[in-house]
């Protein structure tokens, strides 16, 4: 049975037997073109369901949606990555793991040379799902990066500029930013009801798309994300200026990895550097 | 008889264009996989190459997203107002699509609607446009639905045609078009022709009867479900021009600024009481449709898309316009992916 057989009959069997009530997972128009989110509570819709190299979005961030939730409770499609950012929003409070069920699909990586996280990523088989289809890759992952030194090469090479260089680069990359909001929108640990970007008494954040604006907006954004970011890499996907944004996030989780021998999503049981307090912790300020 | 630039000719002009002082804004491959329109540093940027539609919009040449409108000074109890200075620089748009000259039309009614906007008229008239015609589509592109095409002239200044043998047949439309050429081009007996452009796939009409009646559709809950809420697809099109306007600054003063804003954020319509009209994403999308091809036909007997496909080609969730249309038109089904509701 391939794949997409063993896909369709357990998500046949868990709607039929109300194990749950919606599965998430993806659906496309036709092979080779990307595959995007789709939502399905019909037995009889399950053919529709695709699992391809071309299942790019990271579903985790419609947990919280209130009209997915209205749904019912779901069965959801991870890749490795996505996976890692389940585990983030179980830490925070955000997702009750027995309300939901994780499908979980290994990956093989995507092709398009727009996501350098897949070359970088070590975590291509989802370890904690409940359900796993797809248990053996066809082929072996084409980079094995299970190195923090492979993690982070694209960050080093980008270090070796100059401090002036690299202002130059940030400021020609973040010029072109428009404040869309899709790095944010598209981010599963994203999820602040009320984003500070939005906050306008008083504003915090220039709304303007000035390089002030957009320092601030990104600068901001990665911060909060930093020890948070699982590196699923979609805000870099979804960004319309094509705008590496992942050399930001990697700047913090390789702090977070160097100063706090911590992974954001890796480990369920590893306490988070932000939010956990430890007598250990060496700053003079918070003794 | 035609008149013809070659390709070297063309990004020398557009060099001594650059020389003169001109503001010229162009598609760029700024990554391997991403063309913008850009404003150019020099010609050698310029992509004149019509495979890849660039993925934002020239409109930001007449309609930028961020533009000061007037200072203010705090002087003791005195406030001192100062109008921000007219753009002033001459401008061209190179290699615009003919989806993106299209949009310009579109943008003038509702800049000199129920007041003319200064600073939008001012950068008009100081504009350009120099159209490229498409000798390809993507799937994306669904222009010939919505009456423009792959040659369409409209609200172009000057059109170029590609030729065969890698230049360009220019065909000036009006004087601000023939005073940048006149003189650089070469009779010829080559004509250039447009691409076929995609098969029409919808009728705009048909959608905007659909409109009529169907507000409280329960379907637009599933066929924007996956909508993710970001202004990817407002921000990229040609034809959107919402914006808000907010003070910005400290204690000495500030300015009133105009912003691009987008109608699929929350914030779009939150009202000081707490209340949004459109509290959920599928509202924001429904009204996304309704703006494009109900409220602003009813307005300006146009319709508010120039069908180039930005939005589905930017969207993280391959929504847009044209699987909603589809939807709209299919009787229901968004896609072969999304049941029937």
């Amino acid at each position: 049975m391939s794949t997409q057989e063993r896909l369709h009959e357990t998500c046949r069997r868990l709607l039929e037997e109300g194990t749950v009530q919606v599965v998430i997972g993806y659906a496309h128009t036709a092979p080779g073109e990307p595959a995007f989110p789709v939502f399905i509570s019909d037995p009889a819709d399950v053919g529709q369901l695709v699992w391809n190299r071309c299942c790019l979005a990271n579903l985790t961030k419609y947990l919280l949606r209130q009209e997915i939730r209205a749904l019912g409770k779901p069965a959801i499609f991870v890749k490795g990555c996505d996976e890692r950012a389940l585990v983030v929003l179980q830490r925070e409070s955000q997702i009750d793991p027995a309300q939901m069920l994780s499908i979980g699909v290994a990956c093989r990586g995507e092709e398009s040379p727009r996501h350098a996280a897949c070359a970088a990523c070590d975590v291509r088989r989802p370890r904690f799902c409940d359900i796993m289809i797809d248990e053996v890759p066809d082929d072996p992952p084409p980079v094995a990066a299970s190195s923090a030194a492979a993690r982070y090469a694209d960050l080093e090479i980008f270090l070796t500029k100059t401090p002036a260089e690299r202002v130059a680069y940030w400021t020609e990359e973040l010029s072109r930013c428009v404040k869309c909001y899709a790095c944010r929108q598209a981010c599963p640990l994203c999820y602040c009801q009320r984003c500070i970007a939005d906050k306008n008494r008083p504003t915090s954040i220039d709304t303007s798309a000035t390089l002030k604006g957009n320092f601030a907006w990104h600068i901001t954004r990665a911060f909060h994300l930093a020890g948070r970011c699982v590196g699923c890499d979609q805000c870099t996907r979804a960004c319309p200026a094509g705008i590496d944004l992942r050399l930001l996030n990697l700047s913090l989780a390789r702090a977070a990895e160097l100063q706090f021998a911590y992974r954001a999503g890796i480990d369920r049981q590893a306490d988070p550097p932000i939010g956990t307090c430890s007598e250990r912790d060496q700053e003079s300020f918070i003794q | 008889m035609s008149e013809i630039i070659s390709a070297a000719e063309l990004r020398q002009l557009v060099g001594a264009w650059l020389v003169q002082g001109r503001r010229v804004i162009g598609p760029a491959r700024i990554k391997p996989e991403r063309v913008l329109f850009v404003p150019l540093r020099d010609a050698g940027q310029l992509l004149l190459d019509d495979c890849q539609r660039p993925a934002n919009s020239a409109k930001e040449a007449v309609f930028p997203r961020h533009e000061k409108l007037y200072e203010f000074r705090f002087q003791g109890k005195q406030v001192e107002i100062l109008d921000a200075p007219p753009p002033a620089a001459p401008q061209v748009v190179i290699g615009a699509r003919p989806c993106d000259a299209a949009a310009l039309p579109i943008l003038d009614r509702v800049f000199n609607w129920d007041c003319r906007d200064a600073h939008y008229n001012r950068r008009r008239d100081l504009t350009t446009l120099v159209t490229l015609a498409c000798r390809q589509h993507d799937r994306h592109c669904f222009c010939t639905s919505l009456g423009s095409g792959p040659g369409d002239p409209c609200g172009s200044d000057a059109m170029l045609y590609g030729l065969d043998d890698g230049n360009y047949e220019v065909r000036t439309l009006t004087e601000k078009g023939s005073a940048l050429f006149t003189g650089h081009t070469h009779a010829s007996d080559k004509v250039g022709l447009a691409g076929p452009g995609p098969q029409p796939v919808l009728d705009p009409h048909a959608v905007g009867a659909f409109l009529k009646t169907h507000f409280e559709d329960p379907r637009w809950a599933r066929w924007s479900a996956r909508c993710l809420g970001c202004g990817a697809c407002a921000c990229t099109c040609p034809t959107c021009h919402c914006f808000d306007m907010v003070d910005e600054g400290g204690a000495a003063g500030g300015a009133k600024v105009r912003n691009w804003d987008a109608c699929q954020h929350a914030l779009f319509t939150l009202h000081a009481s707490g209340h949004n009209p459109r509290g959920t994403q599928w509202q924001r999308q429904r009204q996304r449709v309704y703006h494009k091809f109900h409220i602003y036909p009813q307005k300006f007997s146009a319709i508010l898309c120039t069908g180039c496909g930005n939005c589905t080609r930017n969207c993280p969730v391959q929504l847009g316009l044209l699987p909603v249309l589809n939807a709209i038109q299919g009787g229901g089904r968004i896609a072969p992916g999304e049941a029937v509701r």
